[in-house]
């Protein structure tokens, strides 16, 4: 098996360099046999790769550990899913995760664009191509995940690190690789409009929604990677500037300057420079981010091994990326010209490319930070680091100008806004963010940042509200329609601004979020069984402290009541597992009560068994969870923005009246039954298990039932195991039965382990509610939509007799005609 | 057009020469050397209340009972400097282990400023780091 997947690797490079060859030679000589020639060879690799990971997945599944690479990272006792994760768990395996799916999104992003960009198609394939040959390179010479231990292969696999073995950590990466592999895809057409000088506007379409698809994904690599190291790091914050995370950060703000910056050009002409050279930076920083994170370069508390070699290599393609690319600019400037120039500073493209020089400003900003160590010692011989202060003392102020300027820009003119246009626009904005901040400091909120942040966010709040309802009543009155129905049509002629606007009240969600970090308060405290600490209005007290353990690992788990002015609000369990193979490294299990106001955030911090005495760190984190759910609502946005310009009208003209309504009722018919197809355990088994899941109530042991040191002469123990066998026998399943012990015992404290956190993790459940709210109005829309087949989409400028809104009427009429 | 170029290129070197004190005096609060324990006792004196970030492995680790009190050395290359702190610690902190301090060093050794350890992480991508390499 191993030898196969080396030859797969092998072949894929042979045929990777054939597509780039064929390509290359047909895109010269306009050979349509050699271009479709290159196309399919570039399908292949597709193929190919898909092989070569059938054959690394199976090798995991199968416990293989004569490969290096699966014996490093998994064990036989890894869950099946976990198993499959540490595919890209590894630096080889994560190389070759990173080739499949830029084979995967090339096949596709070339399948789509094929006619439409016929003259771009070889040029395409061959960028990508090239950027294959270098990835399978590496692999194949340094590498290569298949390689084999020559002596022996040793009978058991080291095992996944047991803080990595966790559901965000599985999805986190191959989230952020997307992200960075889709942004390959606008690279790969920006070169070939340079190489072809086909540089009319035609490429942009191309590649604007393979840049919103990446731009997602980064986003969400970004969010989980958030969650994480919230949950489980167990040091109260999410964001430490560390050189990984900052890998990642780094393209998303030029790919959201690009995204932004393309309007420019789609509406102007202006700034095409620019937006080339945008996208070149975007890939390029996505390869720089992998270099920095794999290759040593960066010391970052994470110890990656330092790597020359690598480094070597990679800087050498980074080096050839970068004159290969800005050289083709160069020579191309004449064409690139601009057809505008700035009209004025008051106008949207103005503020725009403010928007744009602070995200390339806080790209280069945070790549300067992350080097400095490596930077300093280069030049002063001394390795002078920089930390979080350093950072946030810079981004605090550029991120509160990217948020204001998230308000004005939408409500500025393109070309230039009139100062009644600006009194207009301006006014119930402005007025919102001075009510705003009266009101934070009447709150008693003295932290400048957060003050300003909160009115800032009042006002971008107010401006993207306003921008709606005026739309759709200038809509309403043009077509006659009801306000909801206004609403709609407004959104789906006009998807990408909508859309945007939907991104920008997510933003301004997280930003909430990010301000409350500001004023949180910590606190570690020392408590020994019923004593009381307290924080930020929250007490928490001291319980007691439990020992247990289960197939994989043991756990201490601390039980504490919290309270909150003197009413008891929570029982919260923090804990340490200590994984088998791995007892030198406890994991922290982190409490959080969750709530829309802050989260209480409890971290065992050291105990003492015996005396049954426990320090605590505690966290009280304003408004954290307007993040996660800012990300949920910037998900639908951009899932509205990215939908098929025709999707709603498709929608509207072809859906039968009632259709809605069945697929609704279908799919709630579904569901029960996917609840149901639980595995039915049997009933010894289920005693076992709920016998560890208790506490023995007998009052003294702190054990857990089939754990009790008294076990022979308890008499507590008898008459619980009695009450199980009961339920047992009333045909109650493993939560059931726990339920019963809990609401018979008054706490959770009678479990041995804090419930699963999965199902209070309200912060996760919130997208998928946005996302289920939004399906539900989508099928609303549909609906109402087919009872007014003929509804006319006439042009909305005929509003002549409201002159009050003549402004913005004009307005919309411009952009309704320009931009769709 | 002369006249525009005149503000341009004065506008922009307005800004960078702005933009650049600001990044050097915020250097000068937010920097921090960092160093192992053997290039700090070639001339400790010479550090003596620098902010540091210093690197090592821990031994001799001793926690106050009921506290969050600790005492410890920190050794690398041979060279070891006593320290102390006050306040959690994260999982990975114990004898042997390879930490990164951040704190001054004073006369009674070095004193680690509060959430000033970090225990290397696990790396995914290289679970074990060759110790004192």
């Amino acid at each position: 098996m191993p030898a196969l997947g080396s030859f797969t690797l092998l072949a894929t490079f042979l045929v990777a360099s054939y597509a780039l060859a064929a390509s290359i030679a047909g895109g010269r000589r306009r050979s349509r046999a050699l271009i479709e020639s290159g196309v399919g060879a570039f399908y292949m690799t597709a193929a190919l790769m898909a092989v070569a990971s059938g054959i690394i997945i199976h090798a995991f599944v199968t416990d293989n550990y004569a490969i290096k690479y699966v014996q490093h990272y998994s064990d036989a006792a890894q869950p099946l899913a976990y198993k499959i994760t540490s595919y890209w768990g590894g630096l080889d395996g994560s190389i070759m995760f990173w080739v499949l799916l830029l084979s995967v999104f090339g096949t596709i992003a070339v399948a789509s664009n094929r006619e439409r960009h016929r003259e771009l198609i070889p040029w395409v394939v061959a960028i990508m191509a090239a950027t294959e040959m270098f990835f399978i390179f590496i692999m194949v010479v340094h590498n290569n995940p298949f390689s084999t231990f020559v002596a022996s292969a040793p009978a058991e696999g080291k095992g996944l690190n047991p803080l990595l073995q966790n559901f965000y950590m599985a999805i986190h990466p191959p989230s952020l690789y997307t992200g960075f592999v889709a942004m390959t895809i606008p690279y790969a057409f920006g070169m070939a409009a340079l190489i072809t000088g086909h540089l009319d506007d035609a490429w942009l379409r191309a590649v604007r929604r393979w840049t919103m698809i990446g731009w997602l994904f980064l986003t969400f690599g970004l969010t989980l990677g958030m969650l994480w190291a919230y949950e489980e790091l167990g040091w109260g914050g999410f964001w430490g500037w560390d050189p990984v995370e900052n890998a990642g950060l780094l393209p998303w703000f030029t790919a959201t300057a690009f995204l932004h910056s393309v309007m420019v050009q789609e509406r102007r002409g202006m700034l095409r420079v620019w937006n080339v050279t945008l996208v070149i930076t975007t890939f390029f920083l996505t390869i720089f981010g992998t270099f920095m994170t794999r290759s040593g370069v960066v010391q970052s508390v994470h110890a990656f091994g330092e790597d020359r070699w690598l480094a070597g290599l990679f800087s050498g393609f980074m080096i050839v990326l970068l004159t290969f690319s800005f050289g083709y600019v160069i020579y191309r400037l004449p064409l690139l010209k601009s057809r505008h120039e700035l009209d004025s500073w008051v106008s949207r493209e103005a503020a725009f490319l403010a928007n744009n020089w602070i995200l390339l400003f806080s790209a280069f900003f945070i790549l300067f930070a992350t080097m400095f160590p490596t930077l300093s010692e280069a030049v002063r011989g001394q390795r002078l680091t920089v930390g979080p202060p350093f950072f946030n003392q810079w981004m605090r102020p550029i991120g509160l100008v990217l948020l204001i300027l998230t308000g004005i820009a939408p409500l500025l003119a393109w070309k230039k806004s009139s100062a009644a246009n600006l009194v207009y626009q301006f006014t119930w904005p402005v007025a919102m963010t001075m009510v705003t901040a009266a009101g934070v400091w009447a709150l008693g909120i003295r932290v400048w940042s957060s003050g300003i942040c909160f009115a800032f966010c009042a006002f971008v709040g107010t401006t993207i509200l306003q921008e709606f309802i005026r739309g759709a009543a200038v809509r309403k009155g043009a077509s006659g329609s009801d306000y909801f129905t206004a609403l709609v049509g407004l959104v789906s002629r006009q998807q990408r601004r909508y859309g945007g606007y939907i991104v920008h009240v997510g933003i301004v969600l997280m930003f909430l979020g990010f301000a409350g970090q500001g004023y949180k308060s910590e606190q570690d405290m020392k408590l020994s069984p019923g004593e009381q600490g307290s924080v930020a209005g929250f007490t928490v007290r001291q319980d007691s402290i439990s020992v247990t353990s289960d197939d994989q690992k043991q756990m201490i788990t601390g039980h504490v009541t919290v309270f909150r002015n003197g009413k008891e609000i929570a029982r919260m369990t923090p804990a340490r597992w200590f994984f088998a193979k791995h007892e030198s490294q406890p994991t922290t299990e982190v409490a959080i009560r969750r709530a829309p106001g802050e989260d209480v955030y409890i971290v065992l911090a050291a105990y003492d068994i015996g005396t049954q005495n426990a320090t605590y760190a505690v966290t009280v984190n304003p408004l954290v969870n307007w993040i996660w759910l800012g990300f949920g609502i910037l998900a639908i946005g951009t899932g509205i923005a990215l939908l098929p310009e025709r999707a709603f009208a498709f929608a509207a003209s072809r859906v039968p009246e009632g259709a809605v309504t069945t697929t609704l009722v279908l799919l709630l018919l579904l569901l029960p039954g996917a609840a149901q197809g639980q595995t039915v355990i049997q009933k010894d088994a289920l005693r076992k298990q709920i016998e560890g899941d208790l506490m023995c109530t007998c009052g003294g042991c702190l054990a857990p039932m089939n754990n009790c040191p008294m076990a022979g002469a308890c008499h507590g123990l008898k008459e619980q195991r009695e009450k199980v066998d009961r339920l047992i026998e009333q045909g109650m399943n493993r939560e059931q039965i726990k339920a019963a012990f809990v609401r018979e015992h008054g706490g959770v404290d009678v479990l041995t382990a804090p419930p699963d956190e999965g199902f209070n993790r309200l912060a996760w459940a919130l997208p998928y509610v946005a996302g289920a709210t939004g399906a539900a109005l989508a099928g609303l829309v549909a609906y109402r939509w087919t009872r007014r087949p003929a509804e006319p989409d006439a042009p909305v400028a005929a509003n002549a007799d409201a002159p009050a809104e003549d402004a913005l009427a004009a307005r919309l009429d411009d952009e309704l005609r320009d931009l769709d | 057009m002369k006249t525009k170029a005149i503000k341009i290129a004065v506008t922009c070197v307005v800004l960078a020469a702005a933009l650049g004190g600001l990044m050097y005096t915020t250097l000068q609060g937010g920097t921090e050397y960092y160093i192992h324990v053997d290039e700090v006792m070639q001339n400790p004196s010479a550090w003596q209340d620098k902010r540091l970030q210093l690197h090592g492995f821990v031994a001799d680790l001793r926690q106050r009972p009921n506290s969050l009190e600790y005492k410890f050395d920190v050794q690398y290359n041979g060279k070891v400097i006593p320290a102390r702190y006050t306040g959690v610690v994260p999982d990975t902190f114990k004898n042997a282990s390879e930490v990164v301090l951040k704190g001054k060093l004073q006369d009674g050794g070095f004193s680690v400023e509060p959430n000033g350890v970090m225990a290397k992480c696990p790396s995914k991508y290289n679970p074990q780091t060759a110790a004192g390499s």
